[in-house]
């Protein structure tokens, strides 16, 4: 059925951001820009891609935050310009996308007002794409109920904070209650709305956002060992989606450590890799945690760009622009890793990116 | 094979040819061979990183320079009042070659530079100022607008106190006391408030957070700053609004201030007193005053500055560009074993190598070095590029052709006869004499201010027009020739000589019926037939059996041009296996044809003892009942013979066009299997040309630089052509032939169908238009005759000749693309992409 209509509204964009997909950087690209000496032969390398002359302007020398800040740019105009062509449901999927980037500015905005950093410096570093009209305004709240009373009430983010109202101060701790509790609400919901489209979108964006609630998950548990937080309230902050969930969710909410929650992932046939071959190396038991950590972070990046990956296998379907945009960032992270190696002239940790192509 | 003169037949025989340049000129001979811009350099680096290469670090210094140089531009591009910006023609030359090139390039460095820096610091002190000027402007619209509240707001107390003391005078004469005392101070507010600017497009946001906020607690009034504010930097205009809050209590102001600064509000400290307010107000308004004088300063000597750079920005530019290319150019060479000098390779017409080598030679006097590069060529398998030297006249021509395919290396050009055969085409469509005359002149004058309008910039649309002057004006002539032929001048008909036709005019009959006098119109259509009934059916089988015989003829044309191509490319199967029969096939059923139509058209069939037969039945029944002719119909005596032997021959020729070819190239390689050979690289006549290409190799080994050379013995291109290929191929081709005969000689019907077209637009253009009022009398006949002739040639130029001219345009393409280029043309071959500094399209 979408293979009849689907193009009608939607075949323009997806041809468009396959087109844009196939400006990623490939191998080949990310091994010529390994190389490089400093970050104007960056610079020269980069211009023969599709990021073309991005950089012709800048005056040298050119700091890493500008690469990431003008790609960054890239990407949000090309999501503009999609938003902007786009119609009912394609229109409201891609405001789900932005909606994550609103959560993460209103937390930083928060946790930045906690710690009384200046304003405008916060806003400059929030994302672009999560920017609303009346963001500015929450440096003003100093509790969640004011917070919700006055901003984020016409926000589309509204909803998801309704189940946070009940903590009562900001603090370090708080804050991070509220960000997981709303992300998982907005979580949820992305994915029930995603269901409600049926079709190749579901099966694809459901396998994406399955794993994307997994990943908090076992980040949440892993996290929340030795920390204030009780088991009851890990429990509430897991995503009711997934495929870990309800008794993978059940167990690691009672979980103590790692290897409990190990036991739990290996239940999952595509999550047993995660902790393979982990800790073989290290030696001291600190070691060992962090070392797990950083791998399985990098293995759930890994896996990420596998499932986005896999979603532009499928036509006729709105995954792509969610895929699009999440391989971009990992794209854009890969460029800016390597630019600060160069930068810093780290070599020997320069490959430690996670190449898509 | 060189001929004297150069000619669009073949495309320009080329060398392949090694540079080997001194490091020290190797900038001068690139500079001098971009000038004249007839090598195409090859890279001989592919496999190094852009960045790897020798002269990254020139080109970092020239992208800097040329980051420089757009700088400057966009500057004057923004600025409001239009800098001049002196064309390149006009501005004195940088020398960018020579020995003192290093230097004048360092000069120019250092000048853009400056440059760059005075214009930044400027920006800078403009922008500072400006954002000064701007804040102070603000201050003054909110003590302004909130003096205006203020005023309001005393004339509301002032009424509520008047209209309480009617009512109660008498009790309340202490109060009413008290009030005006207090309103000789007027500090009456006991409200605090907040005052600032805003953007215009937060301040319903800005509204509504603040009412959450503060939960409704506050009063708050905003109005509308008329004036935009322009950013100096960007130019963007932003527009703002004052807004005056009242709120009660220094939590809630303080949340206020904090909402208003995260909201991107400017807050400014207004006081309540009037008096404070109007002196605060004077100290704005004469700080503002100095200011706005130190502004205006900065911005002229800004402007200095610009006018200054507008005077060079031009050559500059070109020199960057030029720079640029030289530098990409150098990247591309091989450096020797021991750097001293480079090696370049490139393609070169033969006929100009003495030219480049009499340019080399310059370059070396010019950089005043005595050692000059080596020209040197090489022989080599790989195929060279097509270059088709073209003048003024024979570009559009060639360009038409080359969108279509670039032709292969030396392969006949349909370039060179689409000069004539386009236009010729083009005409039979087009004929009529008025509207050639029309884009005739039109062609011309473009020819006649060539000059003048090659400098202007005319749009992509006229540019195009413009582009193609020649063809306009060839189709043009042949237009008028055509319509001569025709006897049409803007759907009229001239009457020169005597028409062969008499109407008597004394008849009472309705029907008038031409008798012949005797006379034959010498040339072109009777004039007689113009208005006659039977026109259009006269016209119409004229003009369709016309273009069956053009396109037969532009056919069996375009079929020859393949026997030089066998010739010239030493392929005697093909002549034998592709070219004679096609002709035969293409000769047997329509040569046939069109002799049949010249052999009807010779006979008068008043006399004859038969009727007319009708060709295309004719035709039919040659191939449905093979032999048998209706005696009734019979065009001539033994017609049934003839037309069997035709169509033997036909049949004959799609067995031996589909199965000579394969069996050969299979014999030719049982003949090599038996003799036990394995091909190791080329087969056939490649010998010869490998001997040569070893000799090569040992000859250049001799110089010690046999690596270059060796390389290109190795990477020739050598298809091994497969059998079944070869098979798939020629079938392809067979089918293709035999049907596109049959479907391109129905093709050139267009000629007829559009001619008619055009006939019939203009008639009828004619006839709604003008015919009704050709005898004007009285003054309102003469206006709407005047009226009316306006219009028709507005929509002659406009819908029969652009229109009608571009419908026209495009099947005579398509006639050349589809009919005749699939007779002949090949197409493999890529276009000569010499070095030169000539193209303005890659200017930044």
């Amino acid at each position: 059925m979408e293979a009849l209509l689907f193009n009608v509204d939607g075949g323009f964009l997806e041809g468009t951001v396959r087109g844009y997909k196939a400006g990623i950087l490939t191998q080949s690209h990310y091994a010529n820009l390994t190389q490089c000496e400093s970050l104007e032969d960056f610079r020269t390398q980069l211009s023969a891609t599709d990021y073309g002359n991005f950089l012709a302007n800048e005056p040298l020398p050119i700091s890493t935050a500008t690469i990431a800040d003008k790609a960054t740019q890239i990407l949000v105009d090309q999501f503009k310009y999609l938003r902007n062509n786009a119609v009912e449901p394609l229109s409201k999927f891609l405001d789900y996308i932005t909606y994550a980037y609103m959560i993460d500015n209103v937390i930083l905005l928060i946790t930045g007002t906690l710690h009384e950093r200046d304003t405008h410096e916060l806003i400059e570093r929030c994302h672009p794409l999560g920017v609303f009209e009346s963001m500015p305004a929450l440096c003003v709240a100093s509790n969640v109920e004011e917070l919700f009373q006055s901003v984020l009430v016409e926000t589309p983010l509204a909803p998801y904070f309704r189940d946070c109202l009940s903590a009562s101060d900001l603090d370090d701790l708080n804050i991070e209650i509220i960000r997981n509790t709303v992300y998982k609400a907005y979580l949820e919901d992305f994915y029930a709305y995603c269901g409600s489209l049926g079709g190749p979108t579901a099966d694809v964006m459901q396998r994406i956002l399955s794993f994307e609630a997994d990943r908090r998950t076992v980040n949440i548990t892993i996290n929340s060992f030795n920390t204030e937080l009780s088991k009851d309230e890990r429990a509430r902050l897991f995503p009711a989606i997934g495929r870990l969930f309800p008794e993978g969710n059940n167990q690691l909410a009672k979980a103590d450590e790692i290897d409990q929650v190990r036991s739990v992932c290996e239940n999952v046939g595509e999550y047993r890799q995660f902790f393979a071959d982990a800790g073989s190396s290290s030696n001291g038991p600190n070691d060992e945690d962090s070392g797990i950590l950083s791998q399985l972070e990098d293995r759930f990046f890994q896996t990420e760009v596998h499932l986005n990956k896999m979603a532009f296998l499928q036509q006729f379907q709105y995954g792509v622009f969610y895929a699009y945009m999440k391989l971009k960032e990992q794209e854009i992270r890969n460029i800016t890793w390597i630019a600060e190696c160069i930068a810093q002239s780290a070599k020997d940790r320069i490959q430690d990116f996670i190449p898509i192509f | 094979m060189s001929d004297d003169y150069p000619s669009l037949l073949r495309s320009e025989q080329m060398s392949l040819v090694q540079l080997f340049v001194p490091t020290e000129v190797a900038h001068d001979t690139v500079a001098e061979l971009g000038e004249l811009g007839n090598v195409q350099f090859k890279d001989l680096n592919p496999n190094v990183n852009p960045f790897q290469r020798s002269f990254v670090g020139e080109i970092r210094r020239v992208d800097e320079m040329g980051r420089r140089v757009r700088f400057f531009s966009t500057q004057i591009e923004q600025e409001k009042d239009v800098v001049p910006i002196r064309p390149l023609y006009d501005s004195a030359p940088l020398i960018a070659v020579g020995p003192r090139a290093p230097q004048a390039m360092d000069e120019l460095d250092v000048t853009l530079a400056a440059h760059e820096q005075r214009l930044t610091q400027m920006n800078e002190t403009y922008q500072k100022l400006s954002e000064r000027t701007k804040e102070l402007i603000e201050a003054r619209h909110v003590l302004r607008e909130t003096a205006v509240f203020f005023d309001k707001a005393q004339d509301h107390q002032t009424d509520i106190r008047t209209s309480f003391d009617d009512s109660s005078a008498p009790l309340l004469q202490h109060d009413d006391r008290e009030n005006q005392y207090s309103l000789g101070t007027s500090v009456q507010f006991d409200l605090e408030f907040v005052a600032g600017t805003i953007e215009r497009v937060r301040v319903p946001t800005f509204e509504r957070v603040l009412w959450r906020v503060l939960r409704g607690n506050l009063y708050m009034n905003h109005t509308d700053i008329v004036e935009p504010f322009v950013d100096p930097v960007t130019g963007a205009e932003t527009r703002k609004n004052v807004f005056i809050i009242f709120a009660h209590g220094d939590a809630l102001l303080a949340k206020i201030r904090k909402v208003a600064e995260s909201m991107g509000a400017t807050l400014y400290p207004i006081d309540a007193n009037a008096d404070k307010r109007s002196e605060s107000l004077r100290e704005v308004e004469g700080r503002l005053e100095d200011l706005q004088n130190v502004l205006y300063n900065t911005g002229s000597s800004r402007r200095t500055e610009l006018t200054k750079i507008g005077e060079s920005l031009r050559s500059w530019q070109d020199v960057v560009r030029k720079e640029k290319l030289i530098y990409e150019t150098l990247n591309l060479f091989n450096f020797d074993v021991r750097r001293k000098t480079l090696i370049a390779e490139g393609w070169v017409p033969t006929r100009d190598i003495t030219t480049i080598q009499l340019a080399l030679r310059h370059a070396t006097e010019e950089s005043g070095t005595s050692v000059p590069p080596i020209l040197h060529e090489l022989r080599t398998q790989k195929t060279p590029p097509t270059f088709n030297r073209t003048n003024k006249f024979t570009e559009g021509f060639q360009t038409i052709m080359d969108s279509y395919g670039v032709a292969s290396y030396q392969e006949v050009n349909p370039g060179l006869f689409a000069v004539i055969t386009f236009p010729f085409l083009f005409a039979v469509m087009f004929g009529d004499i008025g509207h050639g005359f029309i884009i005739f002149v039109a062609a011309l004058y473009m020819i006649l201010a060539e000059r003048k309008l090659a400098r202007v910039d005319l749009g992509e649309i006229m540019g195009q027009f413009f582009y193609g002057r020649y063809i306009i004006l060839l189709m043009g002539l042949f237009s008028m020739y055509t319509g001569l032929m025709y006897n049409d001048i803007f759907s009229k008909s001239l009457h020169i000589w005597h028409s062969a036709w008499d109407f008597p005019s004394n008849t009472t009959d309705t029907k008038l019926v031409g008798i012949d006098n005797g006379h034959r119109y010498s040339f072109g259509l009777d004039p007689g037939w113009h208005g006659a009934d039977n026109n259009l059916v006269f016209v119409n089988s004229y003009k369709m059996k016309m273009s069956v015989v053009l396109g037969v003829i532009h056919m069996t044309f375009a079929l020859c041009l393949q026997f030089p191509n066998h010739l010239k490319f030493k392929r005697p199967i093909d002549i034998y296996a592709n070219f004679i029969p096609q002709m035969i096939f293409l000769q047997s059923i329509f040569g046939y044809l069109v002799i049949c139509i010249l052999y009807k058209w010779s006979v008068d069939w008043s006399n004859a003892t038969t009727q007319p037969p009708s060709l295309l039945n004719m035709l039919i029944s040659m191939f449905l009942s093979p032999g048998k002719v209706d005696p009734s119909e019979q065009l001539y005596a033994g017609q049934p013979f003839v037309q069997v032997v035709l169509l033997l021959l036909a049949a004959i020729c799609v067995p031996w066009l589909l199965i000579t070819k394969p069996y050969l190239a299979w014999k030719d390689m049982h003949k090599i299997k038996e003799q036990g050979y394995v091909s190791i690289s080329g087969e056939g006549d490649g010998n010869g040309i490998h001997r040569n290409s070893s000799d090569e190799v040992l000859e250049g080994e001799e110089e010690g630089n046999g690596r270059d050379i060796a390389e290109d013995g190795d990477d020739g291109e050598h298809e091994q052509h497969d059998f079944g290929e070869v098979v798939i191929h020629q079938v392809i081709h067979t089918i293709e032939f035999c049907l596109g005969c049959i479907s391109h000689t129905a093709s050139y019907l267009r000629l007829w169908a559009l001619s008619l077209a055009h006939a019939q637009l203009s008639e009828v253009l004619w006839s709604m238009t003008l015919e009704a009022w050709l005898e004007p009398n009285g003054v309102f006949d003469w206006i709407v005759l005047i009226v009316m002739g306006v219009f028709w040639f507005v929509l002659t130029v406009f819908i029969l000749c652009l229109m009608e001219g571009l419908s026209a345009f495009l099947h005579a393409l398509r006639l050349h693309w589809v009919e005749a280029n699939s007779k002949h043309f090949e197409g493999g071959g890529y276009a000569f992409t010499p070095l030169t500094f000539a193209n303005p399209d890659s200017k930044e």
